[in-house]
This record gives C-alpha cells, sequence and structure tokens, in this order.
C-alpha cells in the first residue's frame, strides 16, 4: 500500500496531536499553578508549536522526497541523527504513558472501578499494535472516518456545559514567575506536531493546500481555549478538584433535573481521541525505533514497544502520581530539546541549504 | 471454507477479536448480577459517636416486583475515618457500596463545629458526586434524618433530594450542592450556605390522634407514650464559615438575603394595619417577577454598592371584614401606604439579615466578590488596610432601592 497522506488527514492527525494530554487532566493542573491565566499558558505555548507548521512546509518545499532521518543524516552525520531519533523514541513512549495513564484514570473511575489494568491492556494494546504494523495510510484513514464524531462529540461536551451554570473566570491572577512556571512546568504536555516531522516524506501537499492545515491547527485551538474558558466559568476556585475536563464540564447539578449522566458522550469522545492519539505515538516510537535499528522490521519494534510499555507501566510509571510529578520535572528537559532544540535545528539546517542555494534533492 | 478460514487466520484482529471473545465471554456468563453485588447508595448520612464516625447509607437494592415499589434500608457502619466506616457498612450490607447514585450528604449538626470539609474529603474525591449530591445538615443525627426518610417515601413519594431540591429553586435559590459548598469554601471569604432539616420529636398519641379517634380509643389506654421523629422542613440553611457552622438563618432571613438575588421569587411579604377605604387591613403580596440592577463603586476611597431592585407583586390575601373585597378577589391597585410599607419591610428583612452576614464575617452573597470582579485595582489598594478580607462585607455601605410594582 502506497505509505502517503493527504492534506486534510494531516490536518486531522495534527488536531489529534493538539487535543493530547490537554482535555482531562492539564485544566486543573494549570489551576493548580496559575488560576485561570491556565488559558494564557496554554494559547502561549500552542503559538510556539504553531511555528512547526511553517517550518514543515519549508523543509517539505526544500527536500520534498526526502525524510526526516535522510535530512538529518545528510547534513548532521549518523550519530547525531540516531542521538535525536533516540530522544524522539524516549519522548513518544513517555507521551503513550502519560496519555494512557491520564485516560485509564478516568476510565477507571467513570466506569470500571474495580477493574484492574490488564483488561485495559487487553483491549488497548492490540489496536494500536495493528494500527503501527498497517502503517500511517490506514490509520490516517481511520481517523478521518471517526474524525466527524470526535468533533461532534466534542461539540456536544462543549454545547451542553452551557446550560450549566458559567460565569466569567477570573483571569491575570498569577504573578509572571509562576506564568512562565507553569509554561516550562507543563511544556511536556505540548509539542506533540513534532509527530509531523516524522511523516514528513508521507504528507502530499498540492500547490496552495497548505492553508488548510492552518485552519485544521485553528480549529484545534480554538476548541481548546473553549474548553479551559468553559471548565474554569463552570469551577471557578474549584477547578483543581475536578481532574477530566471534557467530562466534567458535562456534569450536571442536582438542581438542574439530575440529568447528571450525560457524560456518556464525553466517554465515547475521550476513548476516540486516546485510541488515535496512542497509535499516533506508537507509530512514532516506532519510526524511531527502526531507524534506530534499521535492519530490525514492524514486528520487533512492537514486540520492543509493548514491553517496553508494559514494564514501565506496570512497575513503575503506573502510579499515576510519579507519572504526572515525572512529566512536570525531568520530562521537561526533554520536551525543552524536543520542542524547542529540535525545531531550532531543522530551521538552521533550511537556512544552510537556503544559503547555499543547494539543488533541491 | 478451508479458503475462507485461511483468510481469516490471516486477519490479526480477527484472531485477536477471537481470543478476546475467548477470555471474557466465560467471565461476562459466569459473573454474578450487579444487583447482588452492589448496592445503589441514595443518600450518605455521617455522625461523630465518641470520635468514631458512624456512617449511614440509604440504600435501594433492586429486586424484582410487582409494585414499583422501592425497597430503601438504612444501613450503618463505624469507624476511625469516613472510608472505613463505609467499608463496615458495606460488609453489613453485604453489597458493595456504589456511591455514584448518591443525591443527598446529610451530616450531623455537631459535625460542623469542626471542619467539615475534613469530614467530606472522601465523597468529594469520588467522580462527578460533588456535583450531583445535595450537601445539608440536621439536628438530629444524620442516620435519624435518612431513617425519617423512608417513611417520608412510603407516605408521600416524596424522596429527600425532591424536598432539598424544593428548598434550592424556591427558597435558597443558589445551588447548595457539595461543589458549590466547595466553591464558598475555597472562596475569597471562605463563607458557604448549606441547607438545614430539622427532626422533631412526635408522640406516637398524638399521631394516632391524627389517625382517627376510633383508634385511640381502643387502643389508647395500652398505649405508652411513645416518641418518635419526624422531619419537618422549615427551609432553615446554615451559613459555614472556613467548614465551620457560625450562624443559622431561617427561612424569613434566607428570602431577605434573596432580595438581591433575581432567580428567587415567590416569596410572600405581610404588611399590617394598611389603611385602605374600606378600614383596616392586614395583606400579604408576592413577588411574582424581580429584576435587579447591581453596581459596585468606591466613592472617596470607600466601596458603595448600590442595587435598584424591581419588584412586580400581587396581592395573595386579605385580612379584615370588607364585603367589597369578597366581591373583587382581583384587586392589585397599591396606594402610596402599601407601596411604602412593602418598601420598608423589605429593607428592615434586608438589613436584619445582613447584619447577621456582618457580625459572622461571612459573605454568602458574593459582595465581596463583586466589588473584585468589577474594580480590581481599588478592591486590592482598599483590601490592603484592612486586617482580613472577610471583613470587607462590613465596610461596604449598601445603598438598596426597591421600586414596587403591581405588574
Amino acid at each position: 500500500m502506497k505509505q502517503t497522506i493527504n492534506i486534510r488527514q494531516c490536518g486531522i492527525i495534527l488536531i489529534m496531536c493538539i487535543f493530547a494530554n490537554k482535555l482531562l487532566l492539564m485544566p486543573s493542573l494549570l489551576y493548580t499553578n496559575v488560576k485561570a491565566d491556565g488559558i494564557f499558558v496554554t494559547a502561549i505555548l500552542f503559538l510556539i508549536e504553531l511555528a512547526i507548521i511553517p517550518l514543515i512546509f519549508l523543509l517539505k518545499k526544500h527536500f520534498p522526497k526526502q525524510s526526516l532521518y535522510e535530512i538529518l543524516k545528510s547534513r548532521t552525520g549518523v550519530i547525531f541523527t540516531k542521538l535525536i531519533y533516540m530522544l524522539l523514541l524516549i519522548f513518544f513512549l513517555f507521551k503513550i504513558i502519560l496519555v494512557f495513564s491520564i485516560t485509564y484514570v478516568y476510565f477507571k473511575q467513570q466506569i470500571y472501578k474495580d477493574e484492574i489494568i490488564w483488561i485495559a491492556l487487553i483491549s488497548i494494546l492490540p489496536v494500536i499494535n495493528h494500527s503501527v504494523a498497517n502503517g500511517i495510510r490506514p490509520l490516517a484513514r481511520t481517523m478521518e472516518i471517526f474524525f466527524a464524531l470526535v468533533l461532534i462529540g466534542f461539540l456536544a461536551c462543549l454545547g451542553f456545559s452551557l446550560f450549566t451554570n458559567i460565569e466569567l473566570p477570573h483571569m491575570f491572577l498569577s504573578d509572571i514567575q509562576s506564568f512562565f512556571g507553569a509554561m516550562y512546568k507543563h511544556l511536556f504536555s505540548f509539542g506533540d506536531m513534532i509527530f509531523l516531522f516524522l511523516i514528513l516524506d508521507k504528507i502530499e501537499i498540492k500547490e496552495g493546500e497548505e492553508k488548510k492545515v492552518y485552519h485544521y491547527a485553528i480549529l484545534g485551538f480554538i476548541l481548546i481555549i473553549m474548553l479551559y474558558f468553559l471548565y474554569y466559568g463552570k469551577y471557578q476556585v474549584t477547578s483543581f478538584m475536578h481532574n477530566n475536563a471534557l467530562a466534567d464540564i458535562l456534569v450536571f447539578s442536582v438542581q438542574f433535573n439530575a440529568i447528571g449522566r450525560l457524560d456518556i458522550i464525553a466517554m465515547i469522545t475521550i476513548l476516540f481521541i486516546t485510541i488515535f492519539q496512542l497509535e499516533i505515538f506508537s507509530y512514532g516510537f516506532s519510526d524511531c525505533f527502526l531507524h534506530i535499528f534499521p535492519k530490525l522490521n514492524n514486528i520487533y519494534s512492537i514486540i520492543v514497544f509493548d514491553i517496553t510499555f508494559l514494564i514501565l507501566y506496570y512497575f513503575f510509571l503506573g502510579k499515576y502520581e510519579i507519572m504526572i510529578n515525572l512529566t512536570s520535572t525531568w520530562l521537561t528537559v526533554l520536551a525543552v530539546i524536543i520542542n524547542v532544540i529540535f525545531p531550532l535545528i531543522l530551521f538552521v539546517i533550511y537556512l544552510v541549504k537556503r544559503s547555499k542555494n543547494e539543488e533541491t534533492d | 471454507m478451508k479458503k475462507l478460514i485461511k483468510k481469516y487466520l490471516k486477519n490479526p484482529m480477527l484472531l485477536i477479536f477471537i481470543i478476546i471473545l475467548i477470555f471474557f465471554t466465560p467471565m461476562a456468563i459466569y459473573s454474578p448480577g450487579e444487583n447482588k453485588i452492589k448496592g445503589v447508595v441514595t443518600a450518605i448520612g455521617i455522625d461523630k459517636i465518641d470520635e468514631e464516625y458512624e456512617v449511614s447509607l440509604l440504600t435501594f437494592i433492586p429486586t424484582a416486583n410487582q409494585t414499583y415499589k422501592q425497597q430503601n434500608a438504612v444501613v450503618s457502619g463505624k469507624g476511625k475515618s469516613v472510608t472505613e466506616a463505609i467499608y463496615n457498612a458495606q460488609l453489613s450490607m453485604g453489597r458493595s457500596v456504589g456511591l455514584a447514585h448518591a443525591k443527598t450528604t446529610v451530616v450531623n449538626e455537631q459535625l460542623l463545629n469542626e471542619d467539615v470539609a475534613q469530614i467530606v474529603d472522601h465523597i468529594s474525591r469520588i467522580s462527578s458526586l460533588p456535583e450531583n449530591t445535595v450537601f445539608i445538615c440536621t439536628n438530629a443525627t444524620a442516620k435519624e434524618l435518612l431513617e425519617s426518610t423512608t417513611g417520608l417515601e412510603t407516605e408521600l413519594g416524596l424522596k429527600l433530594e425532591q424536598l432539598i431540591g424544593f428548598n434550592s429553586t424556591n427558597l435558597y435559590a443558589i445551588d447548595t450542592s457539595l461543589e458549590s459548598f466547595y466553591k464558598g469554601y475555597f472562596g475569597q471569604t471562605h463563607s458557604s450556605i448549606i441547607g438545614h432539616l430539622s427532626l422533631e420529636e412526635e408522640s406516637k398519641e398524638d399521631s394516632k390522634q391524627n389517625e382517627g379517634e376510633d383508634n385511640s380509643e381502643n387502643n389508647g389506654e395500652s398505649q405508652a407514650t411513645q416518641n418518635q421523629k419526624k422531619l419537618t422542613n422549615k427551609g432553615d440553611a446554615v451559613i459555614l464559615k472556613r467548614g465551620e457552622l457560625v450562624a443559622k438563618l431561617s427561612s424569613e432571613q434566607l428570602n431577605a438575603l434573596n432580595l438581591l438575588n433575581s432567580k428567587s421569587i415567590k416569596q410572600i411579604v405581610n404588611i399590617e394595619d394598611v389603611k385602605l377605604d374600606s378600614g383596616i387591613h392586614d395583606l400579604s403580596y408576592r413577588i411574582r417577577n424581580k429584576r435587579v440592577l447591581k453596581s459596585t463603586k468606591f466613592e472617596n476611597g470607600y466601596p458603595v454598592f448600590q442595587a435598584q431592585v424591581i419588584l412586580g407583586m400581587e396581592l395573595t390575601e386579605v385580612k379584615g371584614m370588607n364585603e367589597n373585597f369578597k366581591e373583587n378577589t382581583e384587586i392589585s391597585e397599591m396606594n402610596k401606604e402599601i407601596k411604602e410599607k412593602l418598601n420598608l419591610k423589605l429593607k428592615k428583612q434586608f438589613t436584619d439579615a445582613l447584619k447577621i452576614l456582618i457580625e459572622n464575617k461571612t459573605d454568602i452573597i458574593n459582595i465581596t466578590e463583586e466589588f473584585f470582579k468589577n474594580d480590581r485595582k481599588a478592591f486590592n489598594k482598599y483590601i490592603k488596610n484592612l486586617n482580613s478580607i472577610d471583613e470587607f462585607i462590613s465596610h461596604v455601605n449598601f445603598k438598596v432601592s426597591i421600586i414596587i410594582n403591581t405588574d
């Protein structure tokens, strides 16, 4: 099968990346640090992340057929490229663990209650393994099919929340130090668009189609900001107590006819979004693995992924608090490298190529 | 056929699906029904007896019957923490506790002598529960209150949460859920309001008399006076400061505070000795609609709260002899005296209720937040001169004007 995706599929992958780690726990954690100014932290981090998109187009324009690995290898050498890929591999592995642990806790609270982790693993691991084995095109097409459902679910959550008591959240309550501190602390939850670099050679862009990607990015951004705004508007000072933002904005008070359990809409939406995100990140893991060990095939990468994931999750990181704590301490260093330094390196590569006026590869 | 099997076996997802089916189908078949392992809790009551917590659970046990009658029972357990008490309660129930449908949380009034947030901590940690459960207190033990509600349900078909729900929409006019308690608790002035239900002792003799004299004649001699507690909803509420009870509000005081709440309507206002053409009468009016225009400002550096309350009122009762009134029940004309008396009464009620808030430094009507929202700079400047933000409400100059209409 031809492993390419069109611009719409690229946009949908982008939206799923934007949603990653921001729909459930993130608003609550941000509120603990900077109150409702979490909206601005998210907006600024998103705008920084958005700079990746033009960089992707610039690289695509100058290296239309080359993959990221080939670009890096030809400009920086094999060792440096493999080092970058190693860091990307770790980055995606921890992203998967983070997404999975947050969603697992959410579903444990909502439906499973007493059930144990292996039921969740049996349900999810085969699905993401299968999608990695099939490649990026079927993955993107599946997302394309379910995208409308995800979007409707998301909008329904936002729409129904308007029937609850919502007030204007109090903003500008944090000081500069805590504001930038929160930006640094939560950097790991951003930068998911980096994934697009990995599939650089697989994106088919026709003339003038670039703006479509921006449209998808802006749509994702608006949805996230609306979610944060409604969430902070609804819960105000108790925002830190509610860990599942998208689901919690749907919870109705007893005074409003006790509808109560409309959160099934949020559950279905979150389930689809999580599975797609896990598929994207595990594909990223597999791609990095295969470039580090080029002699191995997909099956090996999947087996290694499953084993590493299970070991890390079950014996060490499965403890929710440890994972959350890790993302705001050690993993932020990794996030700085991947989200800031890595795109800068790519930008320098682009500039060098332009100044040398090299022929298009 | 062989080809087909080979084709299907090549598809790994199908294989995984079959494996999942093999694993889960027997599990689903052999696992017992949910109603056999779970007790659905509709209300939680918390008491403290001798340094131990007693948690009472009003449970609904789903059983097949033809009467559509719910089988409710109160099960309780004791423990050093609320969680332990719930665990012990489920031991006596023989089922695990399902709290997702708990619509009411009741605590004993005595528990409000300490920070109640620490006591209901476990409940607040259960996802979606804080929003879904109404938080109330009672003068008796929470267990007694829950036990009395089973009678309420059999006699009137009324559930506890419906009773509180009625209060919420008609009396408090604010949300009295656990969530709103926490909003007040973590708010700037740490003040919250929760509902209060009373249990009053009623002798069995009295209740028998109500049932009919024949019965009492037959059994009267042999019957010793047995005390039985009955749930009475007076519409009271309590004010909590940092989770501790500081004042009790009667329904009248609540109505008075709700003068500034545009959602709160239907209250009755009585005025006495009104001189009409036909003589002197006592009149009752009902607030039919309300519009409240609020503004806050700092005048010469001092906080001023201005409100214009436009009330649409209707006459509901006239006391006193008057033939003309008997014939014309729809008298709605309001003279100057009536308007003045109503105005005075409403203002007096509001001032009296406000005094309670000022004395206890509790701002449950969110005046402090209004100032903070409207002019944050001036507010912060003013707060700097105070010992604590709690004192702010006592510094506010209230200018409330009431316009009364009959439409």
